[in-house]
């Protein structure tokens, strides 16, 4: 260092942008760059973790204005992936930073437009319920909560809702009422803090007890309002509930040959609550798992991303593919259904022979399904 | 900040040389160009540029070479002493996107790379045809090879395998007046000329900028080994150290934490260390198995017979992972503690590394600071750790009066203010009591012979 030369830092007025403790925890070490796709991308400080906090702190301390189109351009860069958090040595939470800055920049007027239609269709469980009314997801009108709910999602009991049924028939003893709105993710990370809090809030009100997610995105901003307790991603819960493998099914496979199937990491699952050993465990009783090098990056599905910005969100799913080409998988399984979305799309474009199954309809029996056709 | 009449023109002309998408004058893309990893620094750049080959670079070293603009290259920017923060202004040249390894030769044992390429990775390639590239600063997921020779890093190899200079056959650079020379190449004796390559490893970016690097390798080891144990105070852990290498060993790894750094590590890891000694010294060895266990025994021993109150040997590679935990979370568990992190690198001799220790301890009582020291045991680098609260401007203060006089007691102690940070900004102050006038004449004369307009990271070493 050089506390050399230095005059004790002169320290602007803060104007309160960001929880003072966050934004301070950064030393600016830089271990986060190679672990960030936009930088990556870019090779680019500005587009890297250290740089947008630098940014973060530009704007805190008024060195940069609210209208600066480089603040405006980064906040919307970032995948929000988190992926340079774990390799954080000081244990900067960016991913609160990042809800932090969105909501200072976002809140009201200034939101990518793209977002507003999708933040408006999940903001009322009304809404979210109507939007699954007329596809056949395991939510019942007459399952009351029970010790332990399964979270249907919003655009997964609309775009997958085989993955809710699988894990029902995996697990009937899961209550799976109806009656449940948006967990709020989508509002948090799209400058919508409080209502994305609220939301969640109400969610747990509605599933007392235990939460059982099939989406990681979901389970880790739940779990961060509600606590890791009550809430636990599928998987996770599977893994610990010592769910019965049919360990018989699985020795009759062998004889036509185990399938090799690969992992796409969930972000937030892996970088926010840690979870990245229980799917590859569950995945190694029913196949051969094929560790891909970029299973645990970013996909660019992330939350809305790719549906506001499609092109770099192309860019960043582009190594995965390649990966999955040369790995020659028969399946990817994921745990999320925003990745979910974004590999289909991926797989199809690319015409590439590899399945893309959620985790749960894979344990469910997607194998013998696959192995079949 | 350079004149504004200086600067008219500047991003036009930076664009006519290296395309117009890789020239960055946008305030806030300027704003995170300047800082590095240095605390408290920070400058202020005109304008970012990001050239692909060692002829944009020359461009535009020869442009602001003509205009008189400040030139700071930057790779990652994982610089601890301020070199990379443009403290003058002037034009940020990054290197990140010249990030070719060009060649790994088995057969010759040495691999050509851009400046730009990550430590790891250039260490990853020469892996995957059996080979070690040996320096490994802290940083080198980040840091760049480019940065690593222009600083000459360290890391934990360096008493058995040396320092990146030892690493450095060959440089092609850029000079500052835009001429590309190239220095030593692929012979392990090659005498025709000044050693420049010797001399612009550590010249931190302001003799030169490096454009493309020939580097030794060495054939990987087979294995490696960890050991650790508890002494009950840094005098007895500094004179096992002694013991070992008095026994015909030479370690991999000799690295102690004090009991400041223990006790920070297990309120952070909860990993089982023993907050009761006074520190703790980890050990390791590579190489032949056989060599390994015969070493690591011999070790163990010297540690014994010197008063240890505890030893382990790592009997599985996931023991051994668990060893060296214990060091690798010392500097977050440290950075935890306060929100301003300052990490020094004052180095002494090896046999005096207890007594500047204790010192260190003796000054940071004195000016009621916390202050953690962990480091190299085996070559007398020591990492003496400021924590404390940035916004407690007499914190801030009384941490700048007790790094002074670590500084000078290293110096007395025939050490130095900086064993691999290097000089930057932060520690010029202190460069002539170390060296004296004439030293520091000679070198303001060799950077004027590189530099006659002094454009290139002006301010820092030479200066």
């Amino acid at each position: 260092m050089t506390v050399a030369d230095v005059a004790p830092e002169n320290t602007p007025e803060s104007r309160g942008v960001f929880t003072p403790e966050l934004l301070g925890r950064c030393i600016s070490c830089g271990f986060c760059l190679p672990a960030c796709p936009t930088y990556e991308l870019t090779g680019v400080e500005t587009s890297s973790p250290r740089g947008r906090i630098n940014l973060m702190r530009a704007l805190e301390t008024g060195v940069l204005p609210d209208n600066d189109p480089t603040v405006h351009e980064e906040a919307s860069f970032c995948l929000g992936c988190r992926a340079c958090e774990p390799v954080c040595p000081a244990g900067v939470h960016y991913g609160e930073l990042l809800e932090e800055w969105r909501d200072h920049l976002w809140n009201g007027r200034r939101r990518p437009w793209k977002v507003r239609p999708l933040l408006w269709a999940v903001d009322s469980p009304r809404r979210v319920r109507a939007m699954g009314i007329v596809r056949r997801h395991a939510g019942r009108a007459s399952d009351a909560p029970g010790p332990v709910n399964l979270m249907l999602g919003c655009f997964e009991r609309v775009l997958y809702p085989r993955v809710s049924r699988d894990a029902r028939k995996l697990a009937p003893e899961l209550a799976v009422p109806v009656a449940q709105g948006c967990c709020g993710a989508l509002h948090a990370h799209n400058g919508e803090l409080e209502r994305g809090n609220e939301l969640a809030k109400e969610l747990g009100e509605a599933l007392p007890g235990t939460i059982v997610t099939t989406s990681g995105g979901c389970g880790a901003h739940l779990a961060g309002v509600l606590g890791t307790e009550r809430v636990k991603e599928f998987s996770q819960w599977w893994l610990a509930h010592e769910g019965p493998v049919p360990e018989a099914t699985a020795a009759e496979r062998r004889v036509d040959g185990r399938l090799r199937i690969g992992l796409q990491d969930s972000c937030h699952l892996r970088n926010g609550l840690g979870i990245w050993h229980e799917p590859r465990e569950l995945i190694a009783r029913v196949g051969d798992y094929v560790e891909l090098p970029s299973a645990a990056a970013c996909c660019g599905a992330a939350g809305s991303y790719a549906v506001v910005r499609p092109e770099e969100s192309a860019r960043v799913l582009e190594p995965h593919l390649d990966e999955i080409a040369a790995a020659d998988l028969d399946v990817i399984a994921v745990v999320n259904a925003g990745c979910y979305r974004q590999l289909q799309q991926g797989v199809k474009r690319r015409k590439l022979r590899t399945r893309v199954v959620h985790i749960a309809e894979l344990l469910a029996g997607e194998n013998d399904r696959a192995a079949a056709t | 900040m350079a004149a504004t009449a200086t600067l008219t023109g500047l991003r036009a002309r930076l664009e006519e040389v290296v395309g117009r998408e890789h020239v960055r004058t946008d305030e806030g893309a300027l704003v995170t160009f300047s800082t590095d990893a240095t605390p408290l620094e920070r400058g202020h750049p005109d304008a970012v540029v990001f050239p692909a080959t060692a002829e944009e670079v020359a461009g535009v070293l020869r442009f602001a070479n003509e205009r008189g603009v400040p030139v700071v290259p930057r790779g990652s920017g994982t610089n601890l002493s301020a070199g990379t923060v443009p403290h003058r202004g002037g034009i940020v040249l990054v290197l990140t996107r010249m990030n070719r390894v060009k060649e790994v030769s088995d057969a010759e044992l040495v691999a050509v790379c851009e400046p730009g390429v990550r430590t790891s990775e250039l260490a990853q390639a020469a892996a995957a045809k059996g080979l070690l590239f040996p320096p490994d600063p802290g940083s080198q997921t980040t840091a760049t090879v480019g940065g690593n020779v222009a600083e000459c890093a360290g890391g934990l190899r360096a008493l058995k395998y040396g320092v990146t200079r030892d690493y450095v056959l060959g440089v092609q650079a850029v000079l500052p007046t835009g001429e590309i020379i190239r220095s030593g190449g692929r012979l392990v004796k090659d005498v025709a000329g000044y050693d420049l390559r010797r001399l612009l490893c550590g010249s931190e970016g302001t003799l030169a900028v490096m454009t493309e690097l020939t580097l030794r390798l060495v054939p990987a080891p087979e294995a490696s080994g960890y050991g650790m144990a508890y002494f009950p105070d840094l005098a007895s852990a500094a004179r096992a150290v002694s013991r070992v290498l008095a026994s015909g060993v030479l370690p991999v790894t000799l690295e102690f934490l004090d009991q400041v750094c223990i006790g920070a590590v297990e309120d952070y890891a909860q990993i089982g260390l023993d907050t009761s000694a006074g520190a703790l010294l980890i050990f390791g060895q590579d190489g032949n198995p056989v060599v390994i266990e015969r070493d690591l025994e011999r070790m163990a021993q010297a540690c014994t017979s010197e008063g240890a109150t505890s030893v382990r040997i790592a009997e599985s590679p996931e023991a051994a992972s668990e060893v060296l935990h214990a060091r690798r979370a010392a500097l977050p568990a440290l950075s935890r503690l306060e929100p301003l992190t300052l990490l020094e690198d004052a180095t002494v001799p090896r046999s005096r590394i207890a007594e500047m220790v204790d010192f260190i301890q003796e000054v940071a009582q004195r000016h009621q600071l916390k202050i953690g020291t962990f480091g190299h045991a085996g070559d007398g680098n020591l990492h003496p750790t400021a924590v404390l609260d940035s916004a407690d401007h007499g914190a801030v203060q009384r941490a700048r009066a007790a790094f002074d006089e670590i500084f000078a007691r290293a110096i007395e102690l025939d050490g130095t203010i900086t064993g691999e940070h290097g000089i930057g900004i932060a520690k010029l102050r202190y460069l002539e009591r170390q060296l004296g006038a004439d030293h520091t004449a000679l070198l303001r004369r060799i950077k004027a012979a590189f530099d006659p307009n002094g454009i290139l990271n002006p301010g820092k070493l030479g200066s």
